[in-house]
């Protein structure tokens, strides 16, 4: 069965099968085998690939997982199968403006029901200390304004949601 | 030694400098408070506190810049003295007068050194009047002519706000068309963090290098240098990794850079430490501004002298006379300090958040590490993206170099991205180890900041695939063909 995980925007397809000493990883179209994860205490593990040993340490916030080895930090997420499936074809994503970064709401410069075209300045956010205008990247009309002004917001949340003009 | 006139000190900040200034009011004795916003009731600085008074304000940074709500928190705390840390009101001088009012002792310059070099542009007139050198500018004491005067400074230029300090509003100008718009949101940007929209042009020189001198006065007359600080490795004009000492300057040219500062602060009848900055380049060094309150770098001169500055801030605040001249300071070694910023270099330094999961900090001999951070606590773009400084001293730059290299890649951060590999490319780049950089040396060699292209994942994948429950168990629900053939021949 394959399982995907995502890291750094980028899909990883894998699949895991048991073997005599452990696992093997299908990764691409390289196998890699006999991996094995012993854990030692929380969030901590000596991972073993083709019998090279090394310490891991990491950290399971629901399907994100926080990985530490050697000085490098990803974070991997899970891609549950069936919930990709479902998500899909759900949301107009075209319609939503997401936030490039985590920041504030300095300003907004435009009101539910105002028609806006491609470029037209939305809001202005500030991240730590830099000042960013987000801009319409098409034409319709401003539906819904998820966050106020001083509110803050993570990364990739919908600021503002468009609706298709008189459709 | 006698008594301290102080008993409680109110620490008017957050995060890693109120944790170090707690240390060392542990150390001398004294109680101490802190005030601090919601955001940041989970912190540690609040956890270490002899007492925590909260505070509000619109935002959280709002809160921590409320001067009546800051000197009712020192009277609830009994405080008689109060330090203001770096950053927020650490450079108001109408904060450092209304605590001295209020009959709290301010552990800083008097409000009129702080008003004298505060003022960006007072401070330059001040300095050039005194016969030390700085670089061309343009103020805008007439603003209806401002922007046709900033034309004539040439290109490239830097548009700074006059007043506060830290990167915040400054924009490089390469192209005069840009102008306009650059001393708008330069405006825009200083009228928010600092109150202030003053601004003024300045020529930008290329690639030199930001040397700094440590300065340490007292109500005696008495000023001394603690030797200078390289703080060239920079980002957006936030500095990353700062060194002491620099590895640009001879002994002569120390000897001036650092006579230069003593005697700066000396003109000002400086009291209390400070920090006189200055550009370097093509041999020669000018005046940039002068910093009066605590740096975030002070640690690496702390390391090379071996003298605590917050210390020393608070016996100068207690009328004492500097226990030390000149020639009793003395630079053993070298010390490097690396900024641990919740921010991704790979994705053009965009801030990071997120919770804390699992925090550790790597220890051994010379290696310090000023924390503002604990496990459980959720990082947000609230405040400054500082999270941790990791600071290590060595008899050797390359020691140094080393030594910070092993300790950053000890830590370990999960939760949250950080730049920690970042900080360790940049340990190992060889234009860092030889000592070759300038302000411009992370924009040249974007290399650093991007990472390497293709790191292979495998390990990381593997991990991930065996903690996670649905991808193991469909693995162990299919039992692996060889193994059962194996166990069949038993």
């Amino acid at each position: 069965m394959k399982h995907s995980f995502e890291v750094d925007g980028v899909d990883y397809q894998l699949s895991l099968s048991r073997c005599q000493q452990g696992y093997r990883l299908r990764l691409c179209n390289k196998v890699i085998a006999p991996v094995a994860l012993s854990q030692q205490a929380e969030g901590c593990g000596v991972l073993t690939i083709a019998g090279e040993s090394e310490p891991v340490r990491f950290a399971i916030d629901g399907e994100v997982i926080h990985v530490h080895i050697r000085g490098r930090t990803r974070i991997l997420h899970y891609r549950d199968p069936l919930r990709t499936l479902a998500c899909a074809n759900n949301e107009a994503d075209h319609l939503l403006t997401r936030a490039p970064m985590p920041g504030l709401v300095v300003t907004t410069s435009v009101s539910p029901g105002q028609s806006v075209s491609a470029g037209t300045a939305l809001m202005k956010i500030e991240s730590m200390k830099l000042e960013t205008i987000i801009r319409s990247s098409r034409d319709g009309v401003i539906d819904r304004i998820h966050f106020n002004e001083g509110e803050s917001f993570e990364r990739g949340a919908v600021l503002v949601t468009l609706s298709d003009e008189g459709r | 030694m006698r008594k301290l006139p102080f008993q409680t000190i109110l620490i008017a900040n957050r995060g890693e400098i109120a944790v170090r200034i707690i240390k060392t009011l542990r150390g001398l004795g004294l109680r101490s408070a802190v005030v601090y916003h919601d955001a940041d009731a989970g912190t540690p600085a609040v956890a270490m506190a002899d007492t925590a008074i909260a505070i509000s304000g619109r935002t959280p940074i709002a809160a921590y810049l409320d001067i009546p709500q800051i000197i009712a928190a020192a009277h609830k705390a009994s405080a008689d003295a109060l330090h203001p840390g770096y950053g927020f009101l650490s450079e108001n001088a109408e904060f450092a007068r209304a605590v001295t009012k209020a009959g709290i002792a301010f552990i800083g310059p008097t409000p009129e050194s702080i008003e004298l070099m505060g003022d960006k542009i007072r401070a330059r007139n001040f300095v050039q009047r005194n016969g030390f050198a700085v670089a061309p500018s343009i103020e805008e004491d007439d603003p209806a002519t401002f922007t046709f005067r900033a034309r004539t400074v040439g290109v490239p230029l830097l548009v700074k706000p006059s007043a506060g300090g830290g990167g915040k509003g400054m924009r490089i100008v390469r192209d005069l068309a840009n102008l306009e718009d650059a001393i708008a949101q330069a405006r825009s940007e200083a009228q928010r963090y600092f109150g202030d929209g003053r601004l003024y042009v300045e020529r930008y020189v290329e690639n030199p290098r930001h040397i700094e001198v440590q300065v340490l006065g007292d109500s005696f007359g008495n000023v001394v240098h603690l030797f200078e600080r390289e703080c060239s490795v920079q980002r957006r004009f936030q500095k990353v990794i700062e060194e002491a000492p620099s590895p640009a300057l001879s002994p002569e040219l120390r000897r001036r850079v650092c006579e230069a500062a003593a005697g700066i602060a000396r003109a000002a009848k400086y009291q209390n430490a400070g920090t006189v900055e200055f550009i370097y380049g093509g041999g020669e060094f000018y005046f940039l501004e002068m910093n009066t309150r605590l740096q975030v770098e002070h640690s690496v001169t702390e390391m090379i002298t071996g003298i605590d500055l917050v210390a020393q801030q608070i016996y100068v605040a207690a009328g004492r006379e500097l226990g030390f001249s000149q020639s009793d300071i003395v630079s053993k070694g070298h010390a490097i300090e690396a900024r641990l910023y919740a921010e991704a270099p790979e994705r053009g330094y965009v801030p990071t958040t997120g919770k804390v999961l699992v925090l550790e900090y790597p220890d051994g001999d010379g290696i310090r590490i000023d924390s503002g951070v604990v496990q459980g606590q959720q990082i947000t773009t609230a405040f400054d993206p500082m999270l941790a400084k990791i600071i290590v001293h060595s008899p050797t730059r390359n020691e140094a170099a080393l030594k910070a290299h092993r300790a950053i890649g000890e830590l370990v951060l999960l939760g949250c991205e950080t730049n920690a590999h970042f900080l360790t490319r940049i340990l190992r780049d060889e234009a860092f180890l030889s000592g070759h950089v300038h302000t411009g040396y992370l924009e040249e060699n974007p290399h650093i900041a991007s990472g390497e292209a293709a790191s292979d994942l495998s390990a990381f994948l593997a991990t991930a695939a065996l903690l996670t429950r649905p991808v193991r168990e469909s693995a162990d629900a299919v039992p692996e063909l060889h193994a059962a053939l194996g166990s069949w021949r038993n």
